[in-house]
């Protein structure tokens, strides 16, 4: 002992030395997973995670999703199960209230510089209204508009049309040239509700105040605008594919891509699709009927979420405040899978051109979200339901736009209270 | 006496022993979920924490809240027209193949088995998937196949048609499945003795006569099997239509089974939202299990009573 240190008492400072940094380093390094419903997107949201965790290294973010028909569901069974993920796409209204209101979301209110970031607006969508609380940080927003084949037109000589009955009449022309008007199909319900139906809805029920007249009771479901919106279904039909009735959304994106359809309703994200198109396209507005603005639907899509289980709420909060930061602003922007569009007000320019022109059409047009969304969903007959089977059932000819528009009437009366 | 072991009664606890981890597995996973998934549909509350008991309001709301109670005789009705179209063509013709692989002698009879039974081999989901593509109206095998050969007017958007969805997926899956069928058959042939065709012979019965006379009656216990196995699977049928169709049975519900309707109420909840009713969903599983409960004591009975040939042995008499 009066030699100094021994040999034991060196190999164990060592070994707790080593041991020590192994858990230093262990607890240092935080793994989060992320939810989310977009399963096309890994490549650009692991692109975007990887960047965050190039700004803090000891924060790593494993991008997790779930196909998307089943994301509601799996999402649900995890949250109780308490295996859910950290941080989670989180969907707009009702779906993200209920979700709140059973205790699975965070409340993000106090993250610094939050409201400075997103107006009163921009957060609405992941607002719980009972509480004022907001339950996630708004994401990504998608727009919708018609798709069409620019090279076609050219040489059909046809122009963007301004009104519904220009429109109607360019479907004309397309099809006795030979070429099928539009690409869209109703075998997927929810594509020719969301994306064509809630597409050019507010056109014919006027716009956001429109649908706040509805929403408050002030005019019936039933009334000629939503007549005339099912009407318009009914007049597109006739220029959808031969057997649209069986066509799916990957068959309407393959007419388009291979210019068997000139045209083509969708959402902005199906841009990711037609990267690469060995002909020119573009986008337009869905145009309103005659005399009446034209609107755009952008609709807030995702807002991300924090499990309150977490066992890193607090990386989970650097991540978010992260996001909305002005320094990861371009970073994000350009991340962000083609199409979506960050909500955020220090959100930097978009390289593509093509979501420039998505863009471009929010900006010369009056917004809404998707007419449903906010208010309509809740109830058994859910509004979604209603819109959905009314559209289709006027483009097979099975009801009238008057029928529909009274069995939307009736259904939601059944629990929506204004509509009493 | 050496005591011998070759009835349970003389050992039961070897006997015992030996059921006993069938027993259990067989308790923990298919009859305790059975029995537990009734207790919860007397309770509703949101997803698993399902603790609020509500007795018998779940299936008070299942037959009369309109929205729901309209689903579901609607899917039960499906249900039906499933099961009798692939009684029709599936079983029949698994029937005929039977024959034809048990009569005269012919050549590549196993070639024959084989390629009739590969399909059930088949995922339900893979096999679900490509038919659909075949179907598709636009760039389907079988569209293609009929502008071809000149008859366009009949390439239909089939699975888009309200009218020919239900019966295109049926027999999509009778497709899958007429091995099954078959190959019961030709194990029931096969067992029947060789003499009493002859004899039959002798005595001038032609072909009908001998399938009608001799096969078809001791075929019975079969086809009580068939008939009990084919309605379980087609009131359980749930893949086909989700590959084919999706959850939601369109187009116009017209391809909602009961097993779509209860993945929508129970487990999925209805697009978009996606909040399912588990209470709800329990009470339309255990009415689904009650329906295929009657049906198989019903088949079975009415199979069974049929074989009174007495010079089959006691078992088969049971059967």
């Amino acid at each position: 002992m009066k030699k100094g240190l021994s040999f034991k008492t060196i190999a164990a400072c060592l070994a707790l030395v080593v041991f020590a940094s192994f858990a230093a380093s262990a607890q240092a390094k935080v793994q989060l997973t992320m939810g989310s419903w977009r399963a096309d997107d890994v490549t650009q949201m692991t692109q975007l995670l990887s960047a965050f965790s190039k700004k803090y290294p000891n924060i790593e973010i494993k991008f997790d999703p779930t196909n998307p028909p089943d994301y509601n569901a799996a999402l649900h069974l995890q949250l109780q199960s308490g295996i859910g993920p950290d941080l989670m796409y989180a969907r707009s209204y009702d779906t993200g209230i209920q979700l709140y209101k059973e205790g699975y979301f965070l409340d993000v209110s106090d993250l610094p510089g939050l409201k400075k970031v997103y107006s009163d607006l921009a957060r609405a969508p992941w607002v719980d209204p009972a509480s004022g609380k907001s339950f996630a940080l708004p994401f990504c927003a998608v727009s919708h508009g018609v798709y069409y084949n620019q090279d076609i037109f050219k040489k059909l000589g046809i122009a963007i049309p301004s009104t519904w009955e220009d429109f109607l009449a360019v479907c004309k022309k397309l099809q006795a040239a030979g070429v099928t008007p539009l690409a869209n199909g109703i075998a997927d319900q929810w594509d020719i509700n969301e994306v064509v139906f809630m597409n050019i809805m507010p056109n014919f029920v006027g716009g956001a105040a429109g649908r706040l007249a509805y929403e408050t009771g002030k005019v019936p479901f039933n009334d000629a605008k939503m007549v005339a919106a099912f009407q318009a279904m009914k007049d597109i039909a006739p220029f959808c594919p031969k057997g649209f009735e069986a066509l799916t959304y990957n068959d309407e994106n393959a007419l388009f891509v291979n210019q068997k359809a000139a045209m083509y309703f969708d959402g902005s994200w199906t841009m990711a699709s037609f990267k690469d198109l060995k002909f020119n396209w573009s986008v337009f507005a869905p145009p309103p009927p005659k005399g009446s603005k034209g609107y755009v639907t952008f609709h807030p899509d995702s807002g991300i979420a924090i499990n309150p289980k977490s066992a890193n709420i607090d990386a989970c909060k650097t991540f978010l405040q992260w996001l909305y930061s002005d320094e990861a602003a371009s970073i994000v922007s350009n991340s962000v899978p083609t199409g979506f569009f960050p909500i955020a007000s220090n959100a930097a320019k978009i390289e593509d051109a093509h979501a420039n022109a998505f863009l471009q059409m929010t900006k010369s047009h009056p917004t809404d979200v998707r007419f449903v969304w906010p208010k309509l969903m809740s109830g058994n007959p859910s509004g979604y339901n209603l819109l959905q089977d009314g559209a289709i059932a006027v483009m097979t000819g099975k009801m009238t736009p008057k029928e529909a528009a009274d069995s939307l009437q009736a259904g939601l009366a059944k629990w929506y209270v204004p509509a009493k | 006496m050496k005591r011998s072991f070759r009835t349970p009664q003389d050992n039961w606890i070897v006997w015992l022993l030996f059921a006993l981890p069938a027993v259990v597995v067989y308790a923990v996973f298919m009859a305790f979920p059975v029995v537990n998934s009734m207790r919860l549909s007397f309770f509703s509350g949101s997803g698993y924490s399902l603790n609020n008991f509500v007795g018998f309001d779940n299936y008070v709301r299942l037959f009369t809240d309109s929205e729901i109670s309209k689903r579901f005789w609607c899917a039960f009705r499906n249900n039906w027209i499933f099961f009798g179209i692939t009684m029709l063509v599936q079983n029949s013709i698994g029937l005929l193949f039977a024959l034809i692989l048990t009569g005269k002698p012919l050549k590549g009879k196993g070639f024959f088995r084989t390629i009739i039974f590969i399909p059930v081999t088949l995922s339900v989901l893979v096999t679900g998937y490509i038919w659909k593509l075949i179907l598709n109206p636009q760039w389907g095998a079988l569209n293609i196949l009929l502008s071809k050969i000149g008859l366009s007017s009949l390439a239909l958007p089939w699975l888009g048609d309200p009218r020919s969805a239900l019966v295109a997926v049926t027999l999509v899956s009778a497709w899958q499945w007429v091995g099954m069928p078959t190959m019961m058959f030709i194990a029931g042939l096969e067992r029947i003795p060789e003499d009493l065709f002859e004899s039959a012979q002798i005595d001038g019965a032609g072909i009908w006569r001998i399938f009608a006379k001799v096969k078809l009656p001791l075929l019975m216990p079969i086809v009580g099997i068939v008939t009990v196995l084919t309605f379980v699977g087609n009131f359980n049928a749930f893949d086909v239509v989700y590959a084919m169709e999706g959850a939601n049975g369109p187009p116009d519900y017209s391809t909602d089974l009961m097993g779509t309707f209860f993945y929508r109420t129970g487990i999925a909840g209805q697009h978009p939202v996606g909040i399912p009713d588990m209470g709800l969903g329990a009470a339309v599983a255990t009415v689904t299990f009650l329906v295929l409960f009657a049906g198989i004591l019903i088949a079975g009975r009415l199979t069974g009573e049929r074989n009174e040939d007495p010079g089959r042995s006691g078992a088969e008499r049971r059967a």
